[in-house]
């Protein structure tokens, strides 16, 4: 959890501006509405976001965070109802000073750091020798942004991990003569804990400033402690506004709506019987790029966690396992793959949620190459119900909101009969309720003799496994069983060997 | 799902355009020559069915994703035409030569096959080098030949029954066999997949390269029968396939295939090929030289792309007023963006 290292110096509101007789708002919505196809994606939000504070905003997947962010951003016009920029009705221009950060970061993959400073803020650019300014100024903001980034402004975004192209899209956002609100949709899901805490610390020299921040987050702590108010969004209608200094947790989540459930240490792993099983999958002293001396096993219906901090290996475990082409490593049944980033390597834009679903299992479903529809869809329908998928079989995938896209493609994995499924941090961006299911959708297969390998960001999730190998510099510095599994233990052993090991 | 015989939503449109824009060139050429307008669409019928056999080919290459093309489809058809002449009349057989035509075009493709995947050649050079390698053959065997297309098969390619070639028929069952192919089978599911995203495919569970292996093989084939048959229907010669290489990708791109790859429209080849037979016939008509006519397709072509690009350039256009395209406009993003992508670089 990123929160618990945030300064708790910081972490007070100023809770005075945030009175009825506050500063004026900035940006308004009254009554807005907005539809997408068949899905009905906003109805009737009234919010103000004023000067100088930080607003929170929190909802479930498919509450209408993202599209509410949109329309505020006046990237998207609104079916009914009024957005007012300085308390005037907003025409194409007064958005100017209005930035948002992507979730899904909405870099051009294929353009430099500097390239894509151009694409977004060109109107602050010279016209001859831009290349020059908008290095120097992403560089700047970054270096003010996130201390020790390591970001070039000629690096090709393509070849950035997600956590620099987040930080790149962050500055990108603020990188504008004069700034109003700045909107954070997910700022700090794929950013690491020192560069959240800096950009926190760079949100409040904002808001001091006089700039006003929204931002957006599953993080429920992390909202409070950085928030002045917090906004509850719940099936497209603001319902709830409070500051957030008295709030907790379970409070916020009751806003939501969430069944405030026991944590989820339901259907806890299995009685360690980890000798009991048979091997399914297995690395044996691989070594590579990013990888030394990696050994691993995975046995038969068991749930193996990757654990650490990001970017230590546990990725190319997954890579191993995907495609066993080395001679140190060995599986020995059909796989399948969840990734983390959807976008890239996730939705096929061009088909409906039914044939996103089915794409992995049609291959083993067909007969002599020939597809079997009707199979098929009793196995879509099956999936689409058993997680509840918004919108059903027959809606486009890109109409659904992002939570409900990593359902499908989480289910494309388990709809298959792959034996072990392997999982690349799939559950970034989605919200407590749908992680919840399918924390129990992953125990429920495990114990159909499925085996799992999951790699997560999130130490917490890393309860939900069976054992837990935790990685640091591309090696296994910890293995855990069953109980030792806990959110203190894997943080104490990745940081365990620091100064030793450097 | 489209899993049921037409996805309504994504067959009402951009097929259609391609025989209405044919029934127009006929109504013009009818009013022109002022002649029976059945004949027109005899004529037409017996010449379209070759450049729909290459335009299948063509629509799967292209299917296949961005930077998916076979620029050697007309090399392919020059070469395709001397080897079933040559075989032919060597073994006898028309059928064992048609055989030898598709078998070739497989070779050729084989080579770009190799090339792509083996190499990471990109597709466009890997398929202009085997086209290359298959021309120069076809002018070491075009030196000298002499054998002459078999009688019988000429005979079967100009049947006409009532006025309907039996060419057009077969080869309207093949394109009923493509569209078949790719709702129908793991392998057409798998292409238009990884034409999507073929990252997502590939983390899918999808076997890429065999796909695209196959595509272009595919390709090949095709390519091969569309010589074979054009062979014995004309006779063999070096530029027997030249001005085929346009017209395929033409009539792909026209018949409402997305040129960014993703979705296929077998029928919409039929109607843009026929479009461009009877295209020809009018400029004739007219007496407009071979340049002008090449200059009104590639204009044609290229007018087509830009309505295709056109979702996300209006948008372009209607930003001036801050409006913005909705996000689910997936696939024309791709297009512009490949394109400003191009247009930065340099």
């Amino acid at each position: 959890m990123h929160v618990d290292n945030l300064p708790a110096g910081g972490a007070a509101p100023p809770g005075t501006d945030t009175g009825p007789a506050g500063p004026p708002p900035v940006v308004t919505a009254r009554g807005v509405t907005k539809a997408y196809g068949r899905t009905r994606a906003l109805a009737g939000v009234d919010l103000a976001v004023r000067a100088g504070e930080v607003l929170g905003l929190v909802g479930h997947n498919g509450a209408g965070k993202s599209t509410l962010m949109r329309v505020l951003a006046g990237l998207e016009p609104c079916d009914t109802g009024t957005v007012l920029v300085h308390g005037r009705q907003a025409s194409a221009g007064d958005f100017r000073t209005v930035r948002m950060a992507y979730q899904e970061t909405s870099l051009c993959p294929d353009l430099t750091v500097a390239e894509n400073m151009w694409v977004s803020s060109r109107h602050c650019l010279p016209r001859v020798r831009w290349r020059r300014a908008a290095s120097d100024a992403v560089r700047r903001r970054l270096d003010e942004m996130f201390p020790g980034h390591g970001v070039s402004p000629r690096d090709r975004v393509e070849d950035l991990s997600l956590s620099r192209r987040q930080m790149v899209e962050i500055a990108r956002a603020c990188l504008v003569d004069r700034l109003d609100l700045l909107i954070l949709d997910e700022p700090t899901e794929s950013l690491g804990p020192d560069a959240a805490r800096s950009l926190y610390a760079y949100v409040r020299r904002l808001t001091e400033a006089g700039t006003a921040v929204l931002l957006i987050s599953h993080r429920i702590r992390e909202v409070l402690s950085v928030a002045d108010r917090v906004a509850v969004l719940r099936d497209g209608a603001v319902t709830a506004e409070r500051p957030a200094s008295g709030l907790t947790e379970p409070d916020v989540l009751g806003l939501m709506g969430a069944h405030v459930a026991a944590p989820p240490t339901f259907g806890a792993p299995t009685a360690a019987g980890t000798i009991a099983r048979d091997t399914v999958a297995e690395l044996l002293g691989a070594t590579g790029p990013g990888l030394r001396e990696v050994t691993l096993r995975v046995g038969k219906g068991e749930v193996v966690g990757l654990a650490g901090l990001a970017g230590q290996g546990q990725q190319e475990v997954l890579e191993r396992l995907w495609r066993p082409v080395r001679r140190d490593t060995t599986v020995g049944v059909s796989r399948a793959y969840v990734p983390g980033d959807r976008q890239r390597s996730g939705v096929l834009p061009l088909w409906s949620v039914g044939d996103n679903l089915i794409v992995t299992a049609l291959r083993g479903i067909a007969r002599r190459g020939l597809r079997r529809p009707a199979e098929e869809r009793a196995v879509v329908a099956d999936w689409v119900k058993r997680l509840s998928i918004r919108g059903g079989a027959e809606a486009g995938i890109t109409e659904l909101s992002g939570g409900n896209q990593q359902k499908v493609i989480v289910a494309r994995a388990f709809a298959s009969p792959a034996g072990l499924v392997l999982l690349d941090d799939p559950f970034r961006g989605v919200d407590v309720h749908t992680k919840t299911d399918l924390y129990g959708l992953i125990r429920q297969e495990a114990a159909k003799g499925r085996s799992v390998v999951w790699y997560s960001s999130e130490n917490a999730e890393m309860a939900h496994c069976d054992r837990v190998y935790v990685f640091r510099a591309g090696r296994v510095v910890a293995e855990l069983t069953g109980e030792e599994i806990s959110e203190e233990r894997i943080i104490g052993v990745s940081f365990a060997e620091k100064g030793e090991d450097d | 799902m489209n899993i049921r015989v037409a996805g309504p939503r994504s067959w009402s449109g951009p097929w259609v355009w391609g025989f209405a824009a044919a029934a127009l060139v006929w109504l013009v050429i009818l009013v022109i020559s002022g002649q029976g307008g059945g004949q027109t669409v005899s004529l037409a019928l017996s010449l379209a069915p070759y450049l729909v056999i290459v335009g299948l080919g063509q629509m799967l290459v292209v299917t296949a994703g961005p930077g998916n093309i076979d620029v050697s489809v007309a090399s392919v058809i020059s070469l395709a035409g001397f080897v079933s002449v040559a075989v032919a009349s060597a073994t006898g057989s028309a059928a064992v030569g048609v055989l030898a035509g598709i078998g070739a075009g497989v070779l050729v493709a084989a080579v770009s096959t190799v090339a792509i995947l083996g190499l990471s050649v990109p597709p466009i050079i890997a398929t202009l080098a085997a086209g290359l390698v298959a021309s120069s053959i076809t002018l070491s065997t075009a030196n000298g030949f002499t054998a002459v297309p078999d009688a019988g098969l000429r005979a079967a390619l100009n049947l006409r029954p009532a006025g309907v070639p039996v060419l057009a028929l077969a080869i309207a069952v093949l394109t009923v066999l493509v569209a078949a192919l790719l709702r129908r089978t793991v392998y057409g599911r798998s292409l238009v997949a990884v034409g999507q995203n073929r990252r997502a495919a590939e983390r899918a569970g999808i076997p890429v390269a065999r796909v695209v292996a196959m595509t272009y093989l595919l390709s090949g084939a095709l390519a091969g029968l569309t010589g074979a048959l054009l062979a014995a229907y004309i006779a063999p010669s070096a530029d027997l396939g030249t001005r085929y290489l346009l017209d395929s990708v033409a009539v792909v791109v026209i018949g409402g295939t997305l040129i960014s790859g993703g979705r296929a429209v077998p029928v919409g080849v039929w109607g843009a090929a026929l479009f461009f037979i009877l295209l020809d016939g009018l400029v004739n008509l007219v007496g407009w030289s071979t340049a002008a006519q090449n200059l009104l397709k590639g204009g044609l072509v290229l007018f087509v792309l830009f309505l295709a690009g056109g979702g996300d350039r209006s948008g372009g256009l209607a930003s001036l007023f801050r409006r913005r395209p909705r996000p689910a406009a997936a696939t024309p993003t791709t297009i512009t963006t490949t394109i400003t992508g191009d247009d930065t670089d340099g």
